[in-house]
């Protein structure tokens, strides 16, 4: 047992934390809530040459060959500093790939993820916006050489920017009529339009009409795709509650900060009881949050991932963040309330973070399940 | 980062299993202080401390020549995880010599103190059993107010006063007694001195308090010219609440592993009460709320394992816990009186029924959890005042009180 990070993680963090604070202030993060694109591409680039796009992948495919628990420490710091952009849907993508891929698709796909050449993202979920077999209608009928997709998926992060779709269709019945495609974005047929939505993070509907698809664009097998959909749900499940860890704790800190410096009565605020337990509650469940996504992505790491230990992080995530953004509101006063205040831009993202990879009431079901009820 | 336990660690967990599953009679499930009221649970927490003793885990902490085993941090908090799992008797004999008297004797007591008390709790005897004199009626969270005074009279000090919800004074044979040495010290927490108390003096009068479901824990302790040797004055005269801040972080750092422990028991008992219970005509578990609840109070107590782990990994580093045990008690107790709410919900009509009836369901544990919890997040702190610990000194803000 072992809770210190090691040299090169400390390293990853530091440089991460540097880099985001210097080149995404909150100034740039509202410049790219309006621009059309979403992200920097200048920024995107600099990424790529951290070699943060390909973190986790081996050298011969561009990669560093880190692990799964430090690609969680920079998304966490991401996370901290709710950088806009396409990094969680390509990540999400490239992971199923580097696994399921065969040799000629991870040769094909994966450098140019981590040189920045290509932008991924999952097109899963559909209009009931559940994360349920049942609920991918969209269909992939062979014909043409190929296949071809028809139908709308909802909700797709990035859609306007990514040059690849990873998409879920149903090749047969049930669970075991999923099959992964992977769909270049520009394809005839592919029709992308933004959802205007409270976090202004360009989710998209992406609707595919007699989309046509080569059988080599096949990842895994044909009726497989639901268990890689099980396999990036839980990656991308932690991976997003580590997004959410490291916005929880900024919001701690800035709320701890201002709780020093206001005051009122001839005291500052944070001397009354009334702010300092609120703050003592946001600071605990933050802190248990985080260890949370730590042990989860550990066990991930070390090849022994526990479905109960996964499925609890994402089953907490959405209400810490939702609470710890109220509160540090209300401790805030109506300056939190304004839109220059930081607070909010956190606050917008409550929601798109928790319905991302599957809501809290999901990943509470999947922990009773687990508990054995 | 590394989130396994060793071998060393998991072999001892299935040893306190397999010593729990022998020694424990079948349905014994002891919490937190409730071995002190009825004499039958408090014949059984001792003669459980005596065989834990034999075993080398009731001191395990202790460095050897003190009875203990020198168990590592790990060790000791594996131990608490199945105490607490199994709930058994007896892992404290009361609390106050096991959790912290012994330890404050070895950090701050002299030798023939140490000679003469640590092998007596370490090998479970009655007489190493100790209450601990603390709150009086007008020092609750305000403990440096304390009143009961100490006067030094050649060798020895005459103490008078009234110390109040003194758990196990009834059972105790030596209290570890905190008083007033100096009334006049310019800051109150100057003044206050540590004595050993023969609870068989001359001039103690112990009166029982019961709780509000007529339990016998606390009581209320009076001293009448009470004379005790001046040799029985632990570290510094006046110097007390120093010492006993670290004791204090001690006691309460000693709770989170039982409470986790007591936790993920409480929820395996009520996942396979919910499988086995009808309502409305299909079993319990298929409820939705039910599962959801359960799940949500599982979530909090892989918190609490984690926050445990945390500070035992502190302890390791050489890292003294600034604000860990203040944590760990306040969410460990929400977490225990959260289950306790949820338990009483799924007991249904069952939740009003006394918990030593024979209409009880699983033995009693929920009803008993649900009216003790209240008290148990008093008990050495209350979660205000661990929050003010937390909010200070963690989070860096100014004293609120």
């Amino acid at each position: 047992m072992d809770f210190k990070l090691s040299e090169d993680q400390e390293m990853l963090r530091s440089l991460a934390r540097d880099f985001l604070t210097k080149e995404c202030p909150k100034s740039k993060v509202r410049e790219l809530e309006m621009d059309e694109k979403g992200y920097d591409p200048q920024m995107w680039e600099r990424m790529a040459e951290l070699g943060w796009l390909g973190l986790v992948f081996p050298e011969n495919y561009g990669g560093t060959g880190a692990t799964f628990l430090d690609l969680v420490l920079l998304t966490e710091e991401i996370g901290r500093n709710i950088l806009p952009g396409p990094f969680f849907s390509t990540v999400v993508c490239a992971l199923p790939i580097l696994e399921y891929g065969d040799e000629e698709q991870k040769a094909k796909f994966l450098p140019q993820i981590a040189n920045g050449a290509a932008i991924w993202t999952l097109a899963l979920i559909e209009t009931l916006g559940g994360y349920k077999a049942s609920e991918i209608k969209i269909s992939a009928r062979i014909g043409d050489g190929g296949y071809v997709i028809e139908g709308t998926k909802l909700f797709i992060p990035n859609a306007t920017v990514a040059s690849h779709l990873l998409v879920a269709a149903q090749t047969g019945e049930g669970d075991k009529g999923i099959t992964m495609f992977v769909v270049g974005a520009h394809s005839p047929g592919v029709e992308v339009e933004v959802i205007p939505t409270i976090a202004e993070d360009k989710q998209c509907q992406v609707t595919f009409t007699k989309v046509k698809v080569p059988e080599g664009n096949i990842l895994g097998d044909v009726g497989g795709g639901w268990s890689i959909v099980e396999f990036i749900l839980e990656r991308a499940a932690i991976l997003k509650c580590a997004e959410v860890s490291g916005g929880c704790q900024a919001v701690v800190e800035m709320t701890n900060a201002y709780a020093k410096d206001r005051v009122q009565f001839d005291k500052p605020i944070g001397s009354f009881q009334a702010i300092q337990h609120r703050l003592v509650d946001m600071f605990v469940n933050v802190e248990g949050l985080q260890y949370l996504v730590y042990q989860a992505a550990w066990e991930i790491s070390a090849g022994s991932p526990s479905k109960l230990h996964i499925s609890l992080v994402k089953a907490k995530a959405g209400e810490v963040y939702q609470q710890t953004c109220l509160d540090a509101i209300k401790i805030h006063g109506a300056t939190g309330f304004t839109k220059e205040h930081d607070v909010g831009l956190y606050f917008r993202r409550v929601k798109a973070s928790e319905f991302a990879m599957g809501d809290t009431d999901l990943w509470r079901e999947r922990v009773a399940v687990e508990l054995g009820l | 980062m590394d989130f396994k336990l060793g071998e060393k660690e998991e072999a001892l967990r299935k040893e306190i299993r397999k010593f729990a599953q022998k020694e424990l009679p079948p349905g014994s499930f002891t919490l937190l202080l409730e071995e002190e009221s009825r004499d039958e649970d408090w014949k059984l927490a001792m003669s459980t401390s005596k065989k834990l003793a034999q075993k080398g885990w009731l001191v395990m902490a202790w460095p050897k020549k003190y009875g203990g085993s020198a168990a590592s941090y790990w060790e000791q908090m594996v131990y608490g995880e199945e105490c607490g799992y199994w709930g058994i008797p007896g892992i404290s004999m009361g609390i106050s010599g096991v959790a912290w008297v012994g330890p404050s004797l070895m950090q701050f007591g002299n030798e023939e103190q140490r000679k003469k008390y640590l092998p007596l709790i370490a090998s479970g005897e009655p007489d190493g059993v100790w209450c601990t004199g603390y709150s009086e009626p007008n020092a609750g969270s305000d403990f440096a107010n304390i009143q009961t005074r100490a006067i030094k009279d050649g060798d020895e000090y005459v103490i008078n006063g009234q110390k109040v919800w003194t758990s196990c004074a009834h059972r105790a044979r030596w209290c570890w007694l905190a008083v007033k040495t100096d009334p006049n010290a310019p800051k109150k927490h100057r003044g206050i001195s540590i004595f050993i108390v023969d609870m068989k003096s001359p001039g103690i009068t112990v009166n029982p308090l019961l709780n509000y479901y007529g339990a016998h824990i606390f009581n209320e302790v009076f001293f009448d010219n009470v004379r005790v040797p001046a040799s029985n004055l632990v570290g510094e005269e006046n110097k007390g609440w120093y010492h006993l801040m670290q004791s204090l972080a001690s006691e309460r750092h000693s709770f989170g592993p039982s409470l986790y422990g007591n936790a993920r028991r409480l929820l395996e008992e009520l996942v396979n009460y919910a499988k086995e219970t009808q309502h409305d005509g299909k079993p319990l578990c298929q409820n939705p709320e039910v599962r959801h609840m359960l799940a949500a109070a599982a979530v909090e107590a892989e918190m609490l394992k984690l926050f445990n782990y945390q500070i035992t990994w502190e302890l390791t580093q050489g890292i003294t816990p600034i604000y860990g045990s203040s944590r760990n008690k306040a969410f460990g107790d929400q977490l225990l009186e959260r289950l306790g709410i949820i338990g009483m919900k799924l007991m249904g009509a069952y939740s009003q029924v006394d918990p030593y009836s024979k209409w009880t369901k699983l033995h009693g544990i929920i009803q008993r959890l649900y009216l003790l919890f209240p008290g148990i997040s008093i008990a050495a702190g209350t979660d205000e005042i661990e929050k003010n610990v937390i909010g200070q000194f963690k989070l860096g803000l100014p004293k609120s009180y």
